[in-house]
């Protein structure tokens, strides 16, 4: 029932449509992002998919300088963990917020980054 | 479980070698078994670390490899890879295999090579201990893990970065006293605080360097072991897992593995924090080595950074973290670190460390991280 939902293709199918999602076990009530097999808290396997708002805010970030390879045309760059508004968290890049107004605290807004067949979490500015 | 012991140790130089990571461990395995007294027809097993020898060497199947070059080829040989913790979970499960009665001598250690290739290179293997679905697309790096780690611990307890650099300069002064070290010289605070920024708040400066090198250690049974010189005794050995996903951690300014595996090594060895006298920690960057001194309990959570600031963990402090250099001097070739550790705190409890000796250690605790925290392993050790 949630099988096409726990893989990644799935959820980044749904990211690329803009639609940051969620997994709520339907035994005990937890919330999960990224999907996993199991429920962390109860082990139940009883996931329903839950979109979520795609809002948060900065729990930590930090400004990458020196980058792997594939990623050096974009340094520096700032990355972030973002706390959601329902309450679990997610890494994701920061964009179109200057490097020196990233800030623990700053609200921020989900946006899907990248080309069509290789999708990544990104958070803009929530204005 | 028997008691085991470990009666060999030896250390490769670490940095810029222009032979492969087998070489580099055959030479550390020699030096082991030359200091066990024993020959190498006694070794029944050996447990090896080796991590991306798949990316920097092309080599695979590195442990029955590492074991050819030695000259030891028909004894059941296993590579083990949790990222830079990989010899220390080697070291546990020969210590498991003595402890249960199977061997009575069990080879442990490591190695790696990594400076034959770019440090753009070597950045990109790294980040590959980090989820390649969820993390690496997004350009982060091990570096950036725990910079993550780091704002949120100065968020949640005030650490600064001046806090920080007080561990790589007082790492760099024990690495100056220990000759395998890959970095053998003092360096200021001003030019920890001044170096460039690598992944803000890091710099140049709170990072290990990447390194190459090899390290091992002869495990040996207590009936074995009593025939040789001062033998070591293993007191405990603990591992732990964590979440791989930093956004699935629910607390970046704690690493929970850590505390995981420390309590458990505690309660195996039936000791606390209070009667460790002698640390090497897993240093990969300043704050690592702040945390993991929460975590095992040495100090309180949010005071590991005050401890170095005030010299607590310095060579005659009260605590001493690192007498060797720690990654942070001594070097980090990942595949060896965790071995490297134990070869230490073997030399600190023999009473063999020279300059950098702790005066009058009896208890010495080894703590590994794997990657972006999701292995932890720590153990603990203790003379006669």
């Amino acid at each position: 029932m949630t099988e096409s939902l726990i893989t990644a293709r799935a959820f980044f199918e749904r990211a690329r449509a803009g639609q940051l999602t969620a997994v709520r076990c339907g035994s005990c009530g937890e919330l999960a992002i990224p999907p996993k097999e199991l429920c962390p808290a109860c082990h139940a396997r009883a996931w329903q998919p839950v979109p979520l708002v795609g809002e948060g805010t900065i729990a930590s970030f930090t400004v990458i300088r020196v980058a792997p390879r594939a990623h050096a045309a974009d340094a520096p760059y700032a990355i972030a963990v973002v706390k959601l508004q329902e309450g679990v968290s997610i890494l994701g890049r920061i964009v179109d917020i200057p490097l020196d107004k990233v800030a623990v605290g700053l609200p921020v807004r989900f946006r899907p980054l990248g080309a069509q067949d290789q999708t990544s979490i990104g958070f803009g500015p929530l204005g | 479980m028997r008691r085991v012991a470990v009666i060999g140790v030896g250390v490769t130089k670490f940095g810029l070698h222009d032979r492969t990571s087998a070489e580099l461990f055959a030479d550390a395995a020699g030096d082991a078994l030359t200091d066990a007294g024993i020959p190498a027809s006694a070794v029944q097993a050996l447990y090896y670390g080796n991590v991306v020898g798949g990316e920097t060497e092309h080599q695979l199947h590195t442990g029955p490899q590492a074991a050819s070059v030695l000259g030891i080829p028909s004894v059941p040989t296993t590579r083990f890879e949790t990222a830079c913790a990989s010899s220390h979970a080697a070291f546990r499960h020969a210590v498991m295999e003595i402890g249960a009665g199977v061997s009575d001598v069990i080879l442990v250690g490591g190695a790696e090579r990594v400076l034959n290739v770019s440090t753009a290179e070597s950045t990109e293997y790294f980040a590959y201990a980090s989820d390649a679905v969820w993390e690496q697309p997004l350009g982060l790096t091990f570096p950036g893990v725990f910079a993550l780690i780091a704002r949120a611990h100065m968020e949640k307890y005030g650490t600064t970065e001046a806090q920080m650099a007080a561990v790589a300069v007082k790492n760099h002064r024990h690495g100056a006293l220990n000759p395998k070290a890959q970095f053998q010289k003092q360096i200021t605070i001003d030019q920890v605080l001044r170096s460039a920024y690598v992944a803000d708040p890091l710099k140049l400066l709170d990072c290990c360097p990447f390194s190459d090198g090899g390290a091992a250690v002869v495990l040996a049974s207590e009936e074995v072991a009593r025939r040789h010189r001062k033998p070591v005794w293993v007191l405990a050995s603990a591992a732990a897992s964590d979440w791989m996903l930093l956004g699935d951690k629910r607390d970046l300014a704690r690493v929970p593995a850590t505390e995981r595996a420390a309590a458990a090594a505690y309660r195996q060895a039936g000791l606390g924090p209070t009667d460790v006298d002698v640390v090497e920690l897993h240093d990969c960057f300043t704050i690592a080595e702040i945390v993991a001194s929460e975590g095992l309990g040495l100090f309180e959570p949010g005071a590991g950074g005050r401890a170095a600031e005030t010299g607590l963990t310095s060579l005659g402090g009260e605590m001493p973290v690192n007498p060797s250099g720690g990654l942070k001097a001594k070097g980090h070739p990942i595949g060896a670190t965790g071995a490297a550790q134990i070869a230490e705190i073997v030399t600190q409890l023999r009473g063999e460390a020279g300059p950098r000796q702790v005066d009058g250690a009896r208890t010495g605790l080894t703590h590994t991280l794997g990657g972006n925290t999701a292995t932890v392993l720590v153990s603990l050790f203790g003379r006669d």
